[in-house]
């Protein structure tokens, strides 16, 4: 084996087994078996997910992270949620909603400090102005809300939400779900089971056998149904797993959870399976993995521009191709667990369009290996993953499909073809990025890469021109299936049309001879603009049918990419080293060097 | 020596510019018409851009319209003209090219297949109650019925388009001694009791006498309904029978008797009788478990044509559509608390041609693709081999 094998299996070899450390179980903590606990099953949003999920969604909803440090050590989003199922009085002092605008900051009291986390109990005397105010917006359509109005709907229904999660289990306060089962016809017992219906926020009861996988119940609803020899099995460790976690026993949660885990395992052991692998899933957090390691891949050649490239160069490759399974390794366990193909909304097509181009990038590096598959690839990953991780904070990126959605035959079809497509016209743009770069920057440049990078470009472009076409036929068809219009004009529908009109240009002008090499880079860049307007830009038109991905947040962020793609145009056009004398430029023009 | 005129021409119209300019003006259209649908919604922001051989531009506080861009009708025909002349000019028969041939004419036939939609395509809807039977289907359009009840049997239907309406003047109803003049129409009003100070109503007939109609600007989002109102006269007989105010939005009938025939006046969407009924059993709509997010609708409905002999159970659901007799029926949308199952029904003779053209194009992708890739691969392995 020689030395550049070497170095790529050693490189990829390492990031593997740095990603497969994160899978190894967690220890108790404080002597609680708080894993046993979140790998247990619910029933939330329409599906089953261990309540890992619901911990962790919810934590990122209200404060936009998965965990968080307080008085001195780092809180995870388990115990964050048994705080506020257990023990609402702890939970109610952690600093977990997350305030920025400076009015709502405002009309709770409160100035703008460095500090912008605030704890149920700071917000608890404002709660009735907030909902006032909140319930004054809300009528207001969506789009037409000002800064404040949003963002006091937005704290209002995190705080409703969190609200809930309180009282999911026993109401908030109450002398607790033990007291509800020893005297289920106690004063008032029938408002709070009935409160406890209503608000809770997710059900925990796995329905018998026999009953329909979607039966699952909450406590209040099992206690309104609970006659005296006939009480839910999960209710009684579920109360002693109450109150084992506030009386601070260790020993007696342990032992609540095996046994409400074996309620499970004996009622439905194939949800107590699927949650299993959605907790492992949730902890190896394959796609952050993936970022870090695309950023690896991507420092390592750097590097082995300036030092090294023998070694570094195929370490970057094998640091990629770690990557590309890691990601993969991701993809592949969502499409287990949510049953559904790769690309379901705006978060999972973030995912999908990168792994495409990594794919697609490692194919170009085995053709030209002259390391520009690894860079463009390795960027592009980690840029959509990063792309990604910004739009999970709505919570469930696993959410069920809306009726008009629930084709698992389109889904497969149109939907990763066109994402394909939104693949391949972005790669074409990171190559030509990475083309104009080398002519500005680099040193000395040989006519033979430039061809190549060119020569890649084009093929690319090709790729994406196939699947953006077959992609938005198959969405006319899909549409001519579901509405009657074969083409209704809709924003996202035109959005596509228009990443295939720019493709079917470039390659004419190229045909045509009226673009060359310089031409055809800056066509490619301005394919980013077209793809990024029309993938996040017809969102945030807010019309058409295809709504159901609406977002507001990211349009700083698309506007900011697209004057970027604008000025590499113009990078891509201005004559090599422009900065440069003209003088000293024009000898190395002549020689041929560009 | 410059070309004769003819050859340049020729030239032009077969050029691989005129290609690109097409394909970018397409594109400034497309953007154009996305960004209009705010404003105007899909339905004019189409008709503007798409379904149109120029787009005009009013100029702001004149009574001029300006044409400023072709339109999307304009720009497909020349592309479509350009694509046949290239085609038949430059590209030689040859299996080099066969992937080329392939592609354009997929390409031909979608175009092709986008002039006949909007040419020949139409859109209805048919909104049914559970247990209710309907044999007729209604447009987007408005029209004034005027329905001849007088037989118990059946009802006599004249149909008066309310673009007509809009015209203004007489109006003689064919088949019968009826005729309307129209004394005002508005295509969107606000229809309120009429109060002590407002002015006196046209209408001197039926409820619309104690109307107050004030003219609004019609809606623009697909959403929303025009409410349409005219106040005409009714003559039979060279008799006048009264000004009545019609109006989509008014529920009760309002009718006069002329020479023992009573006829009754309504204003209400357009309406397309079927030579078939369609009776709704069952609308259902469930939800996910815990959620309101929408799992499915369906609607249950029974098809009977007596003159097919033919009678049977249909569930119209999402991405399922009914289709019969030229017609698709679609799970559209629903209402009153889930006992409304509202159907989009289409008519579109050209609905085949997307889907044979896309299959042409992505074969001619693909042998494009396929035979320039090989091609490719051959001239790299001969420069490393030399």
């Amino acid at each position: 084996m020689n030395v550049a094998k070497t170095a790529s299996w050693i490189a990829g070899g390492l990031a593997l087994a740095g990603t497969l450390a994160a899978l190894a179980p967690p220890g108790k903590v404080r002597g609680f078996d708080v894993d046993g606990f979140a790998r247990l099953p619910v029933l939330e949003g329409g599906r089953v997910k261990p309540i890992d999920s619901v911990a962790r969604n919810t934590l990122l909803m209200i404060r936009s992270q998965q965990s968080f440090r307080h008085e001195g050590r780092t809180i995870g989003a388990e115990e964050w949620l048994l705080d506020v199922l257990f023990r609402p009085e702890v939970a109610n002092a952690q600093p977990v909603f997350v305030i920025n605008d400076p009015e709502v900051l405002g009309l709770i009291g409160l100035r703008q400090t460095s500090d912008r986390y605030f704890s149920f109990r700071t917000l608890a005397p404002h709660l009735g102005e907030i909902e006032r105010q909140s319930q004054a917006a809300h009528p207001i359509d969506a789009k037409e809300r000002t800064r404040f109005q949003s963002a006091i709907v937005n704290l209002f229904e995190r705080v409703y939400l969190y609200y809930r999660l309180e009282n999911t289990l026993q109401l908030a306060g109450s002398p607790g779900l033990a007291a509800e089962l020893r005297d289920p016809r106690a004063e008032g017992a029938q408002e709070r089971h009935r409160a406890l219906s209503e608000l809770s926020y997710f059900r925990p009861l796995p329905p018998p056998a026999g009953q329909a996988g979607d039966a699952w119940r909450s406590v209040g609803e099992a206690l309104r149904a609970g006659t005296a020899g006939n009480v839910d099995p999960a209710l009684d460790p579920l109360a002693r797993l109450s109150r084992a976690y506030a009386s601070r026993d260790p020993a007696g949660f342990n032992a609540a959870v095996a046994d409400l885990g074996a309620v499970y395992a004996s009622r439905r052991p194939e949800a107590v399976k699927q949650a299993d692998h959605e907790t492992v899933f949730n902890r190896a957090q394959p796609f952050y993995a993936g970022m870090v390691i695309y950023v690896l891949a991507l420092l390592a050649l750097f590097a082995s521009w300036l030092w090294k490239p023998q070694i570094l160069q195929p370490a970057a490759f094998g640091l990629l191709v770690a990557g590309a399974l890691v990601h993969t390794g991701g993809l592949v366990s969502r499409v287990i667990l949510q049953g559904r193909p790769p690309v379901t909304n705006l978060y999972s097509s973030a995912v999908f369009v990168g792994w495409v181009a990594v794919i697609l990038g490692v194919v170009l590096e085995r053709l030209y290996r002259r390391g520009f598959g690894t860079a463009v690839a390795a960027a592009s990953g980690f840029a959509s993953l990063i792309v990604a991780h910004h739009l999970t904070g709505d919570g469930d990126t696993m959410e069920m499909m809306r009726a008009v959605l629930d084709s698992n035959f389109w889904l497969a079809t149109h939907v990763v073809t066109i994402t394909i497509g939104y693949s391949g016209t972005f790669l074409a743009g990171a190559i030509a990025i990475g083309y104009t770069f080398r002519r500005q920057f680099a040193p000395r440049l040989d006519p033979a890469t430039s061809k190549a990078l060119v020569s890649m470009a084009y093929g690319v472009i090709c790729f994406a021109l196939l699947f953006s076409f077959v992609g938005t036929v198959l969405g006319g068809i899909w549409a001519d299936q579901s509405w009657g219009r074969f083409w209704g004009w809709d924003p996202k529908e035109n959005g596509a049309l228009l990443i295939v009109l720019w493709n079917a240009i470039i390659l004419h002008a190229r045909w045509g001879g009226y673009a060359r090499e310089k031409g055809i880079m800056a066509m490619a860049i301005f394919g980013n603009v077209i793809t990024s307007l029309s993938w996040f830009g017809v969102n945030m038109l807010g019309v058409g049918l295809h709504s159901y991905g609406f977002m507001d947040k990211a349009f700083w962020a698309l506007f900011g990419f697209i004057a970027s793609q604008l000025l590499l145009m113009a990078l891509c056009l201005l004559p090599r080293q422009f900065w440069r004398p003209a003088s000293s430029r024009a000898g190395e023009e002549a020689t041929g060097t560009v | 020596m410059t070309k004769p005129l003819r050859t340049r021409a020729w030239d032009a119209i077969t050029s691989l510019k005129l290609t690109i300019a097409c394909l970018s003006f397409l594109m400034v259209l497309v953007v154009l018409c996305t960004l209009a649908q705010v404003e105007l919604g899909t339905f004019g922001a189409v008709n503007k851009y798409i379904k149109s051989f120029l787009v005009w531009w009013d100029v702001p506080g004149t009574l001029w319209m300006i044409p400023v861009l072709p339109g999307g009708a304009l720009v497909g025909l020349v592309l479509a003209v350009n694509l046949v002349a290239a085609q038949g000019r430059r590209l030689e028969l040859s299996w080099k090219k066969s992937g080329l041939w392939i592609i354009h004419a997929g390409l031909i036939l979608l175009i092709a297949g986008e002039f006949v939609s909007s040419v020949f395509q139409v859109e209805s809807q048919m909104a049914i109650e559970e247990g209710q039977t309907l044999n007729y289907i209604e447009g987007r359009d408005l029209e004034l019925a005027v329905m001849d009840v007088t037989d118990p049997a059946f009802d006599e239907v004249y149909s008066i388009p309310d673009s007509r309406l809009a015209r203004g003047g007489t109006i003689a109803v064919p088949g019968t001694p009826v005729s309307f003049q129209v004394k005002a129409y508005y295509r969107n009003a606000e229809l309120a009791p009429r109060g002590p100070q407002d002015p006196p109503s046209p209408a001197d007939r039926g409820v619309g006498a104690s109307v107050a109609v004030r003219p609004m600007p019609p809606v623009s989002r697909d959403d929303q309904v025009n409410q349409t109102a005219a106040f005409v006269e009714a003559v039979a007989g060279g008799r006048s029978y009264g000004t009545w105010l019609a109006s989509n939005v008014l529920g009760a009938p309002q009718s006069f008797v002329h020479e023992g025939r009573t006829y009754v006046l309504a204003l209400r969407p357009r309406r397309q009788y079927l030579p078939y009924a369609v009776t709704l059993k069952k609308f259902s709509h469930d939800v996910y478990a815990g959620t309101d997010i929408p799992k499915n609708f369906s609607s249950l409905v029974h098809l009977s044509n007596p003159s097919r002999g033919e009678r049977r159970d249909v569930l119209i659901y999402m991405n399922q559509p009914l289709r019969y007799d030229g017609k698709a029926f679609y799970q559209a949308s629903f209402g009153k608390n889930d006992t409304l199952s509202i159907l989009q029904v289409v008519e579109n003779p050209g609905w085949l041609l997307p889907y044979i053209s896309c299959v042409l194009v992505t074969l001619g992708l693909l042998v494009h693709f396929t035979i320039t890739m090989r091609r490719s691969a051959r001239r790299r392995q001969g420069a490393q081999e030399a």
